[in-house]
């Protein structure tokens, strides 16, 4: 029984084309998805679209037998759905403590976002380190973690990760990637978005090929990389820039 | 292969609507230089009918006014329109044209009729001068700063003992018997209002122009494309401020004083605004059309309502109501929906 | 020595006075990206709600912001939410706003002058033609100092109400939203804030302040339906001083400017005053076009 269902959705910006023709996917509790795919393949506009930030034009996103289709983004996040944007979409001039809170924005109980900053900080203590300075004084990669830090502070049941290594060097990346592990050991069901193709494959139990808004192809993560078809298709040079990473 | 409308052949009588739903309708397009060669020349012939005219004088002094405007806005269009930088203290370019023409009228006995290119000049100057401030910044901050370059001279021109302070300075009436007083002026703006006119369709249609359109576009696409910004976005300030600078030169003149509330407010300023974005802004008819059409408002207004502050009150509500409803204005609408006449069609 | 430092705590009270009006313009362009050329004409209008409860009913200009800011709060999320949710998200907001702004500002005048003429009002409580005598202290021999009554208690009325919205939007949890969706609208989307309910909240505390310069400028300035322009134009200029947005920098930039109109009044004469604030704009867009406190040029 899949919590998540994504039926035949199209969607686009402002009265442009279609970015996602028909899409479907479905995605089940507490297993990791890795979504791959060319440039404009349609990715983040699917995140988008499941996070409630952009409304589809056709078809529906079921989340545990809701409709989200037609939600604002706080009510699909109060349903436990979180996204986890490319460029983070931090508060630059708020500190990291005061980001993370806003992270529980929605959490009325003050002892329970009390308790969540504590745990967000004992994963990270970079950020307990950092915790009194502006979010914008921080480094990439503790940009990343802030920004997932502040995603667990709703305490999502789904988590999405568009591109959480996208500009950082290899080790700082390394780190995000264990890190992304953990969570997926916590229960949470992570998808992520990754260029590194290669690495994002191994993370995840379940690989999803997109292209030109649809999913072109999906199966086990390990058995993507073996397909000679998908490699040529869409990986060549994604798996390339992976390698040299 | 020989395309279908030469094929076709000229038609130069045949208007029909089809024939304009063309993509961008080539159109009947000699038929279309005859009317605009029609209306000029009515619009030259306008002063020989005097005794057809009951009021005469009244005829051509509204005439004088709405060709006055179809220059001011026209030239605004320039950079509010094609830039898309609006420019909300414009008429300081005005007043810089009537003061010119005004002090060298006053002090030297000069008609403005001889001066009313250097007011023209002058007003270029202040818009190289103000530009190369205000254009440091985009958007919000720089229409803040062209209302304060307007304020700046209001202030200034108030408390100028030179040029008669609050009160203005006295312009002598021009010489000449009541009954043909308004003929000259009426004849100086129209030539302003083609020379606007003119301006603005060479500048829509060369490479100058399709840089604007780029800028209003996205400024730092247009730069990357090899746009020269800064200085595109400068010269578009100082031309668009010539034929106003002129304009205000023969307004002066033909009211006999020019004074700092005629030309330094806001009021003038949001009318070429909104007769711009009324008609069209970013097209070369838009302003013309909203000129005229605005103009009409205001009279109509004017005549049945008597007070002026319902008057504002009509062009604050069409302005929004424009704005959200029709933001193209008439033309721009006109155009998207295919059915611009080809004789308003100057793009 | 005496006359600098009557002239100084003249502009202070002056600058506090500015500080309030410019607050709400640049709330509203901080949170929303809304130039709002009508805040002054929201001024204005609200300088009549006071004047007439002053002239008719006796009330207060100071005692009338606890009905005149609610008023004026009810009539900015209204104005919101009929123009500004229609065009979010539209190419170029930004100068939308300003086109829009600028034709409500238009038609506010004009409902003015239909409804109450063009000539001067003022309110006249008892206190706006008093002062305060302070001498002694550390006052040469023989000198005072003059504090008038009427501006002294506006400055204060500002100050509480200043104080009162920083604690406002450092507290509380929609101050939080506030803020959140200042530094970063589709950040603040993701975490759960309703941006739009925030914004038409943030329009409407916008419009609030300009209700409670309203009730100030009743009794301090002599206002009619045109002299809006004039006020926006300087308010304009303050906030672009300041940096578009900033908080900080309308607060520092009202005071600053405020204290040095006031020498330029003394020195030169009052019709100079407005000057300093024009001439602090186009300096500052010479030298730092961002403004004092601004990040990044305002687009």
């Amino acid at each position: 029984m899949p919590i998540l269902e994504i039926t035949d959705v199209s969607a686009g910006y402002g009265s442009g084309p279609d970015i996602l023709r028909g899409l479907s996917l479905e995605v089940e509790e507490a297993k990791s998805y890795c979504i791959i795919g060319p440039n404009g393949a349609g990715k983040s506009t699917l995140f988008k679209v499941i996070a409630g930030l952009l409304h589809p034009r056709t078809g529906n996103v079921v989340f545990r037998g809701e409709s989200l289709a037609r939600r604002r983004p706080d009510q699909v996040l109060a349903t436990g759905v979180c996204f986890v944007p490319q460029d983070q979409a931090l508060f630059p001039e708020m500190s990291v403590r005061e980001n993370l809170i806003m992270g529980a924005y929605l959490v009325k109980d003050r002892s329970l976002v009390k308790e969540r900053l504590a745990r967000v900080y004992e994963m990270f203590p970079i950020l307990s380190e950092r915790a009194g300075q502006d979010a914008g004084k921080l480094s990439g990669g503790q940009q990343q973690m802030l920004a997932m830090g502040r995603a667990l502070m709703i305490d999502p049941i789904l988590l999405m990760l568009d591109e959480p290594t996208l500009g950082l060097a290899p080790q700082i990346a390394q780190q995000i990637f264990s890190q992304v592990e953990q969570l997926k050991s916590m229960g949470l069901t992570v998808v992520i978005i990754e260029q590194n193709a290669q690495r994002g494959l191994e993370l995840a139990d379940w690989g999803v090929v997109l292209d030109l808004g649809i999913v072109r192809f999906e199966g086990p993560s390990e058995g993507i990389l073996e397909d000679p078809r998908i490699r040529e298709l869409y990986l060549g040079k994604a798996a390339s820039t992976g390698e040299t990473r | 292969m020989i395309e279908d409308r030469a094929a076709v052949g000229p038609e130069p009588s045949d208007p029909e609507p089809e024939q304009q739903e063309a993509q961008r309708p080539p159109g009947p397009a000699r038929y279309r230089w005859y009317v605009l060669a029609a209306v000029v020349v009515a619009l030259f012939a306008l002063p020989l009918f005097r005794p057809m005219i009951s009021s005469y004088n009244y005829v051509l002094t509204l005439g004088a006014l709405i060709l006055m405007w179809v220059a001011m806005s026209s030239s605004w269009n320039i950079l509010g329109g094609f830039a898309g930088y609006i420019s909300l203290g414009h008429s300081v370019f005005m007043g810089v044209g009537g003061y010119v023409a005004g002090v060298l009228l006053y002090y030297h006995g000069i008609s403005p009729f001889l001066t009313a290119p250097l007011g023209g000049l002058a007003a270029v100057a202040l818009g190289f001068l103000a530009g190369f401030i205000t254009l440091r910044t985009r958007g919000p901050a720089f229409i803040i700063s062209t209302i304060a370059l307007l304020f700046m001279f209001l202030l200034m021109t108030d408390n100028f003992e030179y040029l008669g302070g609050a009160a203005g300075l006295p312009l002598p009436a021009l010489p000449l018997s009541q009954e043909w007083l308004r003929v000259p002026f009426y004849y100086a703006m129209l030539l302003i209002a083609l020379g606007a006119i003119w301006t603005a369709y060479r500048v829509a249609h060369s490479k100058f122009g399709m840089g604007l359109r780029a800028i209003a576009e996205d400024e730092v696409k247009a730069e990357v494309a090899g746009v020269p910004t800064r200085l595109y976005k400068i010269s578009a300030f100082a031309i668009s401020a010539f034929w106003v600078g002129v304009a205000g030169a023969i307004y002066g003149y033909s009211i006999a004083f020019v004074r700092p509330t005629v030309f330094f407010t806001i009021a003038i300023s949001a009318q070429m605004v909104l007769m711009a974005i009324i008609g069209g802004k970013g097209t070369v008819a838009g302003p013309v059309v909203g000129a005229v059409l605005i103009y009409a408002i205001n009279e109509l207004s004017l005549v049945a309502f008597g007070a002026t502050e319902f008057n504002i009150v009509i062009q604050g509500t069409m302005l929004v109501a424009v704005l959200l409803f029709f933001p193209l204005g008439i033309v721009g609408t006109l155009r998207k929906m295919n059915r611009l006449p080809a004789f308003l069609n100057w793009d | 020595m005496t006359n600098v430092i009557q002239v100084a705590i003249l502009g202070l009270l002056l600058g506090g006075v500015y500080a309030l009006m410019a607050a709400g313009l640049t709330l509203a362009f901080g949170v929303m990206r809304i130039v709002n050329l009508a805040h002054a004409a929201f001024i204005i209008a609200s300088a009549y709600i006071s004047f007439f409860a002053f002239e008719k009913l006796g009330i207060d200009p100071l005692l009338s912001v606890v009905f005149v800011m609610p008023i004026m709060f009810l009539f900015g999320v209204a104005v919101y939410q009929v123009l500004f949710r229609r065009i979010e998200g539209s190419k170029r907001f930004g100068e939308m706003t300003v086109l829009l702004t600028f034709g409500i500002a238009i038609m506010v005048e004009g409902l003015l002058g239909f409804a109450f003429t063009g000539i001067y009002r003022k309110a006249a409580p008892g206190y706006a033609n008093e002062s305060f005598i302070v001498d002694g202290l550390f006052l040469p021999q023989g000198d005072i100092l003059f504090i008038p009554k009427g501006q002294f208690y506006a400055s204060l009325l500002s100050i509480v109400l200043l104080v009162a919205l920083w604690a406002f939007l450092r507290y509380s949890q929609t101050g939080y939203a506030i803020r959140a969706t200042t530094q970063n609208r589709a950040a603040a989307e993701i975490v759960g804030v309703n941006v739009r309910r925030v914004s038409a909240i943030s329009f409407g505390l916008s419009t609030a302040l300009a209700g409670a310069s309203g009730a100030l400028m009743s009794y301090l300035f002599p206002f009619f339906p045109f002299r809006h322009w004039q006020w926006v134009a300087v308010l304009l200029a303050l906030v672009v001083l300041g940096g578009m947005g900033s908080m900080k920098g309308a607060v520092i930039g009202a005071l600053v400017l405020g204290v040095a109109s006031s020498f330029v009044v003394d020195q030169i004469g009052p019709t100079w005053g407005p000057m300093t604030f024009y001439l602090a704009l186009f300096l500052i867009l010479l030298i730092r076009p961002q403004g004092l406190f601004g990040k990044e040029a305002p687009a």
